[in-house]
Order: C-alpha cells, then structure tokens, then sequence
C-alpha cells in the first residue's frame, strides 16, 4: 500500500516536472540551447499566481487565463529582445550565457522585491484530500495532473496539426532547410520561445498551488525540468512528460524507502546513470553519432 | 537580350578572406534552362547559396526581373519565388512527406494554390501520393531527390534552382531525374541547374556557362558546348563517360 501512495505521489508531481521540461525541450528544438532560466521563469509565475491571489483575490486556477496570455506574450519579447541576436551566431554559448545570466538576473529581482521568505498559496481546497481504495490523492496535485495532461495534449496537437507547429518541428531538425521555405528563423524560435515560458506559467500555477516557494528555487527546478528531458529523450514532447513522471516516481520512492535527504542525491544519481548508458533517453530512438 | 528572369552582374562573393566567386555574370531567360558547370570547388554551390541569399555578396548585383535581389535576406528571396533544393536534398525526415510538401508551399505567394500544387505534384511524382503518410526518412536515395524537388515545386518557383540533383543516384534514377527537370520545364518552370554531370546536364540545358575557380570561362547553348572539346580538357578535367 506504501508502495502504490508513493507510487501516485511521484505520478501526481512529476507532471509539472514534465511541463517544464516540455519547454525545454521545444527551446533546444529550435535554438539549440538548454534554457536553464526556465525554472526561474516557474517561479516567477508562481509570484505572480500568489500576488493576484493576495491582492485581487484571483483564485490560482482561475488565474491561468491571465498567467498564460502574460507568458506566451512575454516569451516572445524576450527572444526578440534578448536572443535574436544571439540566435544567428554559430556558437551557441552565447545563447547559453545569456540565458544564465538572464536566469540570475530574475531570480536576484525577485529576491530584492519579494525577499527569500517561502510564499504559499492557502485556499480553502488546499487541504481537500480524495482518499479512493485509501489512497491518499490532494485535489491540488489532481488538478495539477490533469493541467499537465491538457498542456501536452495542446502542445502536441499545435506541433502535429498547425502549419506553424510543422514549421516548429522543421526547424527542430534543420533550421537551414527552414530558411530555403521562407519560413523566417526568428519567427520559429520566438514561437519555441513563447510556448516554453508558456508552458513555465502553467507550471507556475501548478506549483503555487502545491509547495511553498522562493526565489530560489528556480535553479534546482530548471535541473529537474533537464533530467526529466534526459530520461525522457530531447525532441519528443510525451516523451518529456514520462520523463517528469519517471522522475517524479524516483524521488517519491527513493524518499520513502530511503529517506528524504536522499531523493535529490538518487535522482541526480538516475540522471548520470541513464545519460551514460543510454544518451538518447528511455523514449527517444537513437541520436546521430559525431 | 530577350525577357532575362535572373541577371547576375559582376558578383564577388568571399568566405572570411578567401575569394570564392570573381566577377561573376550571367544571365537567365524566363522559360529556358541553364546550367551551372564545372569542377569540384569551381564555387557552383556558392553562387545558388549567394542567389538564395544564404550568403552575402561584396561587390555586385543579383536581379530578378530587373528588382535586385541581392539587398534581401532568405526569407525575402524565397518570397519572391526564387526557389533552391539545396545539395543533399535537406528533406525534414521526421516530418511525413505530406508535412514537407505543405512547408514547402509555406510563402504567402503559394500558400492559396496548395491544393492545387498538390495534385500537381502528386501528377508529376504519384510514388509520393500513394506514402504522403510515410516520413520522409523512410525513402530511398531516389525517392527523397524526388521529394525535394516536388518540395520545391510546391512553392510555384518562378526561378527553380538545384544542386546537383543526380547527386548518389543509380544511372537509371539520374536519368529519371533530368527527364524529371524536362517535363518541369515544358511545364513553364525556368530552372538554374548545378551539376557535376555534364553531359547529362548539357543535353537538355538551352544556355550553359563553365565556372572554373569562380570565374565563368566560357557560355554557350548547350549542345554548342557539348560539341567544344576545349571546355572538357581545359575547364573541367577529363572528359567524363557519357552518363
């Protein structure tokens, strides 16, 4: 019975693992770099979910149709206005660089403005608990579940169905080629650009609405998100979600079975484990040879 | 001179400090197809990559129908119908060949006629109808050529560039490949060709120029150049096998 708890909490959490990485993923698609910002950004949300909940008394899960409109549109300003730039150069550490810096540049705002002291969201369905064949299941984490399911869903379909998410995926595999369409190469990465930080505000409401947060936390969710998309296979957007899952599952039985202070160290452990045996991911199909 | 699609004035193109393309000056008429020949390196693939705008030019002027195309960047050029199939073909192989033939009518000039291009394409290569839901990795060598310029087509070019299309396939498939390039052209396509095999390539070209260490050397209708014994001795190496 311990087992399946543990079982259904790493399910239950992994999911926001997943989305994040789902935005991961689509950033390296197109640019080409892990955009370690992107826990930072989910962090940055989760203020903003916490601050119109406070003030304006907007209830998180309702505070999606303003957080995801404000992400996609801020994504796009940023790549126009931070990455283009960087974008058209062959060495890809600048973009990398940039998004480091951009990653600290955040997180030290957020510290000034809103100090280190851990923020949480209480409603009064914070503590709702389903309990079916005694298992124990939060209605917050439920509902994460399910946004996390809905956002791959929509990511997949956008990448599957639309003209541009084609042109998304085309420019994943070879930017070049891209360009001979007439497809322009800052208008696919600012489209990679808008649905990841997108993707980090619907993280953001998810987590705002689960754990206590601070500015901090941004980084170590960023390396998460990483894992998630190491075990789940770069390029491949369900396959970032398992991963998420998959990682969730580790952490919540290596905590329970060996004890909380050992789920990071395990998960990091995992991460190196299948990086070196297995470089294409769990999911993924095997990666071209240098 | 007659009704010029593409005129090339006294290009100079460099990589980094190394002159790639001296003075360069050609021309073609709308609803003919030239040719682009010469040796490995004579800087072919570097003068359609300078057309497409892949590469930026020094000195000198690229026009089409007398609007410079050289002051644009890519997308601008694709834009204006000035379409290439890159060597190696670049075909995007996760994606279905569906899924490449619709990116490849992505320009707004094309976009409204991609059904119509479709049934066009699928006319002209009916392979590619019958697996439009296949990736396009899953071709073969002959099928993916055939793809990238189907690709092409889907655009409504009004200039078709290719390089070195008969590039890795069987001598049946390059055969396939100019008889290919032919029933484009009676189709009203004006197309740019590179290629290595010049025979081939001067056969059913109206116009030919030799390229030799990016300077053009000589010009002429095809068959006068495939008569000339010099431009295989002096520009091109040794006379290749009739191909």
């Amino acid at each position: 019975m311990h087992f399946i708890q543990a079982l259904v909490n790493g399910i239950l959490f992994g999911t926001t693992y997943g989305i994040a990485a789902i935005g991961l993923s689509l950033i390296f698609g197109t640019m080409r770099i892990i955009f370690l910002a992107q826990g930072t950004f989910i962090v940055f949300f989760a203020y903003v979910v916490y601050f119109l909940f406070t003030l304006l008394g907007i209830d998180p899960y309702i505070a999606l149709v303003i957080v995801i409109p404000i992400a996609l549109l801020l994504g796009w300003l940023m790549y126009y206005s931070i990455f283009k730039e960087a974008a058209a150069l062959e060495d890809r550490n600048i973009s990398l660089l940039l998004a480091v810096g951009l990653m600290y540049l955040v997180e030290n705002i957020m510290l000034v403005a809103w100090t280190a002291d851990p923020r949480s969201i209480v409603t009064p369905y914070t503590g709702l608990v389903f309990r079916p064949f005694e298992i124990v299941i939060p209605f917050t984490k439920l509902i994460a579940l399910i946004i996390a399911l809905v956002s791959t869903a929509g990511v997949y379909f956008f990448l599957k169905k639309t003209l541009i998410g084609t042109a998304v995926r085309a420019a994943s595999e070879d930017m070049v080629s891209t360009t001979l369409m007439g497809i322009n190469p800052n208008f696919v990465n600012a489209v990679a650009f808008a649905i990841g930080i997108g993707l980090a505000g619907i993280s953001g409401v998810a987590f705002a609405s689960i754990f206590p947060f601070d500015p901090g936390y941004g980084f170590t969710f960023a390396i998460k998100a990483l894992i998630a998309l190491a075990l789940g296979g770069i390029g491949n957007v369900a396959g970032a979600l398992l991963g998420g899952i998959l990682l969730g599952v580790i952490e919540s039985l290596a905590s329970f079975y060996v004890g909380g202070g050992w789920a990071d160290a395990i998960s990091y452990g995992v991460f190196i484990l299948v990086l070196s045996l297995r470089p294409q991911g769990i999911t993924g199909k095997a990666l071209k040879k240098a | 001179m007659a009704n010029q699609l593409l005129e090339i004035k006294d290009l100079d193109v460099y990589y980094g400090d190394v002159q790639i393309l001296r003075s360069v000056s050609m021309h073609v008429e709308e609803g003919t197809i030239v040719a682009i020949v010469g040796a490995n390196g004579a800087g072919k693939t570097t003068l359609l990559k300078t057309i497409s705008g892949l590469i930026k030019s020094r000195q000198g002027e690229i026009l089409l129908a007398g609007e410079p195309l050289h002051t644009l960047g890519p997308k601008g050029i694709v834009d204006k119908g000035v379409i290439q199939v890159p060597e190696g073909r670049r075909l995007f192989s996760s994606l279905t060949i569906y899924e490449n033939l619709r990116l490849g009518a992505y320009i707004p000039r094309s976009r409204p006629l991609f059904n119509q291009s479709l049934e066009k394409v699928f006319t002209l290569f009916p392979i590619l109808k019958d697996r439009q839901n296949q990736k396009a990795g899953s071709l073969s060598g002959g099928e993916q050529q055939m793809l990238a310029i189907a690709r092409a087509v889907m655009a409504q070019p009004r200039l078709l560039m290719l390089d070195e299309p008969s590039l890795g396939l069987s001598p049946i498939l390059v055969r396939t490949i100019f008889q290919l390039i032919t029933t484009l052209n009676e189709h009203k396509t004006t197309i740019l060709l590179v290629e290595q095999n010049i025979h081939q390539t001067l056969k059913i070209a109206h116009h030919a120029f030799v390229l030799r260490i990016g300077r053009i050397v000589m010009d002429g209708t095809g068959s006068e150049l495939l008569a000339n014994d010099n431009i295989w001795k002096d520009y091109i190496g040794a006379r290749q096998v009739k191909g």
